[in-house]
């Protein structure tokens, strides 16, 4: 308990190096928020299909402020702490910061939160060519629901980031763990409502895949920042968001402990 | 073999003002300075030379080898390499030079040496039958065999600048340009590079032209010498000369049997004791008395009477340009 | 004739060399074969969500889509493993200034930089998506014939001209700007957006895909033409753009390097 306690007194600072960091990255960091276009190219496809009527309970303006929803919650739930431990646990990098007595993640973290704003950037434009296109788009926030939303990002962001930092950690035993992350991310634009709202799929694979952490992710807080969900009906995904941040944090954390001791004996 | 008339580089470089403030408006308007890299330099080289560039860091000298191999267009003047304008680089007049960057490396990193010749063999269309001769040479002078098929990554930095200079020469250039080869060498390996780039003109006749920061490369190596101070040329001619003419003393060293008498040292003088011999800085129309007197007064064990390091004469060189 | 033999030559020692090189990381032809189905899937999966609502969106049935998939995917392919891994590395030669040994060798400086890192490694993949646009055509009710996948290939080496030309102006870019290989994953995502018939999107964006960066015209056309609908006047027209973008990228690239040897130090 006593590091998270100094994390807690460091990370203010940490939020401050995290910030110069991104601020120096300014230019790569707005082309990697831009690169994030998947969904502006699913509305486009979503928006045919109900040219014609509405599908699922979704027509033009339900699409079109599902994917502005899911182009928002990409750009604040995402983390790259895979690629940062690939990177720095390949190089060896990775040894001082070992040392220090707050370990490499909670930089990570920090850093994720300094892009928000910079990643913001990116968004408004964005968004306002599709508020331009269908002005009558389905992106409504009640004031009651803004605690909601905010706490569905953050477990949405801390379910992506622990499961990153699970395959970053693969790292200490193949040195190289960004092929089969990328096969979790495939599963990931699938799964969580990345590409298509989750409704829209056949209900026997929606059954299944309601019970998997990736709808935790985008669907949810998408449903929720786009007014779909308000209300007590917000409690039943959120717990499930709560149940997956909880396994995963717990399941990031043996799998980097056991990484670092591994490192230690053999590696570093 | 190389012609070089009123050599003048001048680039332009955006003044940048500093902040975050400046680098936004820099986008929209820039400010130009003006730096003059190389100016107004003449010179000629006839075939079969070795020349060595000499001047402190910045003086203009790789930006003179650049524009030699055609790397680089001049602002002004006048160059030929060889009958050619460098800066066309036509095929036919890269196959008769070469250059060399002690600093920037050609080898393929992930692959043994002997692909790199391979494909430089491709490049330059060259003869299997000339190409396996030239390899086999280059293979004897520098002591290749056991580095030939070990992955470039895995090769020490002297090993890589000896393959290097094999790759560069595959093609059994007239002219060799060399910037810096022996940059970050031990000195074991810097003597081995010198002995082969001495031999290889020695057999081969062909033009070398180097620049490099340690004085002993030049010494070793380069009959004559160009200093290139501030982008102009301030001294061409022979080594020795530049020796005789900016360093007119002698450095005298005298070892002693036993610790000399105060009436002893006073008669010796100029000579002064450091750490229990004596030495001094001579004219050299002096040297003769002084060590006269030395050998008649001092219980002399040993005596030698050196020129001055030729880092020394340099430094002495620019020490009075800035006056 | 002699010459070309020569250049030639030269093409396949620099690419044997980046084979080799790629050989040292113990690549899988499998494993790459593996993922590019599995991407493959993650790329079809959402047009079967959709095609379950719908026979057809805008005039394509969900197997000429496939079509269109198959074509993006050979492009992709063609990108990542052969555009890409050459022109990106030029971004690193200007860095570390070795493009001054590439520019002293006796060939043209912009065909070696453009051939010198090919490697096999995404051969899997253009295969698969080379397969699935196969396949699809076959089995559309008026399946195509040698001339029509010919016009089809030939529109495919169009759209990789355009794309390479398009590279080109971004890394001709990096001798002013040295921080630009962000921009070729920009450009690896705009491309993103062949994976679908050009008449998906709408106004503005459905311009800039057709005028600006004609992606449309690089996955949409080899599919028109298996499906038999691209007027010869389309195919001369996506010829002629494929010539030009080319041209510019020569220009463009000339500019770039006399810059580059007038103001390097």
């Amino acid at each position: 308990m006593n590091t998270y306690a100094a994390a807690a007194r460091a990370f203010p600072s940490l939020l401050k190096t995290g910030l110069a960091e991104m601020v120096s990255y300014r230019v790569e960091l707005v082309i990697w928020a831009l690169t994030a276009t998947m969904p502006l190219l699913m509305m486009f496809i979503w928006d045919r299909v109900a040219a014609t009527g509405p599908v699922g309970g979704y027509d033009q303006n339900a699409f079109a402020g599902y994917f502005a929803g899911t182009l928002i919650v990409r750009q604040l739930t995402t983390a790259w702490v895979v690629w940062d431990l690939n990177e720095q646990i390949r190089t060896g990098s990775i040894s001082p910061a070992l040392l220090k007595p707050l370990g490499p993640l909670w930089l990570s973290a920090a850093e994720n939160l300094a892009a928000v704003p910079f990643r913001m950037l990116v968004l408004v434009p964005i968004i306002t060519c599709i508020c331009l296109w269908r002005p009558e788009l389905a992106l409504g926030l009640a004031w009651a629901d803004v605690p909601a939303a905010a706490a569905a990002l953050a477990l949405g962001w801390m379910v992506y980031f622990f499961i990153q930092v699970c395959f970053g950690a693969l790292c200490f035993y193949t040195e190289q763990s960004g092929g089969i992350y990328m096969g979790f991310y495939g599963l990931f634009t699938l799964f969580s409502g990345y590409l298509f709202p989750l409704d829209l799929m056949p209900a026997g694979i929606l059954s299944v895949v309601q019970w998997l952490p990736f709808r935790a992710i985008i669907q949810t807080p998408v449903s929720i920042i786009t007014g779909q969900l308000h209300g007590a009906a917000v409690l039943a995904p959120m717990a499930h968001q709560l149940a997956w941040a909880v396994i995963c944090a717990a399941l990031a954390r043996w799998s980097w402990r056991h990484g670092i001791r591994r490192y230690e004996a053999y590696g570093a | 073999m190389i012609e070089v008339e009123g050599l003048t580089k001048v680039y332009r470089s955006p003044k940048k003002a500093p902040g975050l403030w400046g680098s936004l408006r820099s986008i929209f308007y820039r400010e130009y300075k003006k730096v003059t890299a190389v100016d107004q330099a003449s010179f000629r080289i006839a075939a079969g030379e070795r020349v060595g560039f000499l001047g402190p860091n910045g003086a203009g000298k790789t930006t003179i080898l650049k524009m030699l191999a055609g790397l680089l267009v001049p602002t002004g003047g006048t160059v030929t390499v060889a009958g050619f304008t460098p800066s066309e680089r036509r095929p036919e007049f890269l196959r008769r030079i070469t250059l060399v960057m002690g600093q920037k490396q050609q080898l393929l990193w992930d692959l043994p040496a002997r692909e790199t010749f391979e494909l430089n063999r491709a490049l330059f269309d060259l003869d299997k039958a000339q190409y396996g001769a030239t390899l086999d040479e280059l293979i004897a002078l520098l002591e290749l065999e056991p580095l030939l098929d070990r992955p470039v990554r895995n090769l020490s930095l002297g090993e890589r600048m000896k393959c290097e200079l094999a790759a560069a020469l595959l093609h059994r250039p007239d002219v060799l340009f060399l910037d810096e080869p022996t940059i970050g060498l031990d000195v074991t390996m810097q003597v081995a590079v010198r002995r082969f780039i001495g031999e290889w003109n020695r057999r081969n006749g062909a033009t070398v032209l180097l620049t490099s920061h340690y004085m002993a490369d030049i010494a070793a190596l380069c009959p004559r010498v160009i200093v290139v101070a501030s982008g102009q040329v301030r001294y061409d001619g022979a080594l020795d000369e530049l020796v005789a003419q900016y360093a007119p003393d002698r450095h005298v060293v005298v070892r002693l049997l036993r610790p000399p008498t105060a009436e002893e040292a006073a008669q010796s003088a100029p000579l002064s004791q450091v750490d229990g011999r004596m030495e001094a800085l001579v004219p050299v129309s002096e040297v003769k008395a002084v060590v006269d007197r030395a050998l008649r007064t001092l219980p002399v064990s040993d005596l030698t009477v050196e020129e001055p390091p030729l880092e020394e004469v340099i430094a002495r060189l620019f020490a009075r340009e800035k006056r | 004739m002699k010459r070309l033999r020569q250049i030639l030559r030269a093409v396949r020692a620099q690419m044997r060399a980046a084979w080799m090189t790629a050989m040292q990381y113990r690549l899988s032809f499998l494993g790459e074969g593996i993922v590019s189905l599995l991407w493959t899937g993650f790329t079809v999966v959402p047009l079967i969500v959709a095609y379950d609502y719908r026979e057809g969106i805008e005039g394509w049935s969900f197997n000429e889509c496939l079509i269109v998939v198959g074509v993006f995917i050979a492009l992709q392919g063609i990108l990542e493993g052969f555009i890409h891994p050459n022109l990106g590395s030029v971004v690193q030669l200007v860095r570390r200034g070795t493009l001054d040994y590439v520019l002293l060798k006796p060939l043209d400086a912009q065909l070696m930089v453009s051939v010198a890192r090919s490697t096999p490694l995404k051969l899997p993949h253009i295969g698969v998506g080379l397969a699935l646009a196969g396949v699809m055509a076959a089995r559309l009710p008026d399946p195509p014939g040698p001339a029509q996948a010919g016009v089809a290939l030939l529109l495919l080496l169009c759209a990789t001209a355009i794309l390479y030309s398009i590279y080109v102006f971004i890394v001709s870019t990096s001798f002013w700007f040295v921080r630009v290989d962000n921009l070729s994953f920009l450009l690896i995502s705009v491309l993103d957006t062949g994976r679908f018939p050009v008449v998906f999107y709408t106004g503005a964006v459905r311009v800039f895909l057709t005028f600006i960066l004609p992606v449309g015209m690089m996955t949409t056309y080899p599919a028109l033409a298996l499906r038999g609908l691209l007027s010869p006047r389309g195919a001369l027209t996506a010829l002629a753009v494929a010539a030009a973008f080319l041209l510019a990228s020569r220009l463009v690239w000339r500019t770039a390097i006399r810059r580059y040897s007038s103001a390097s130090s």
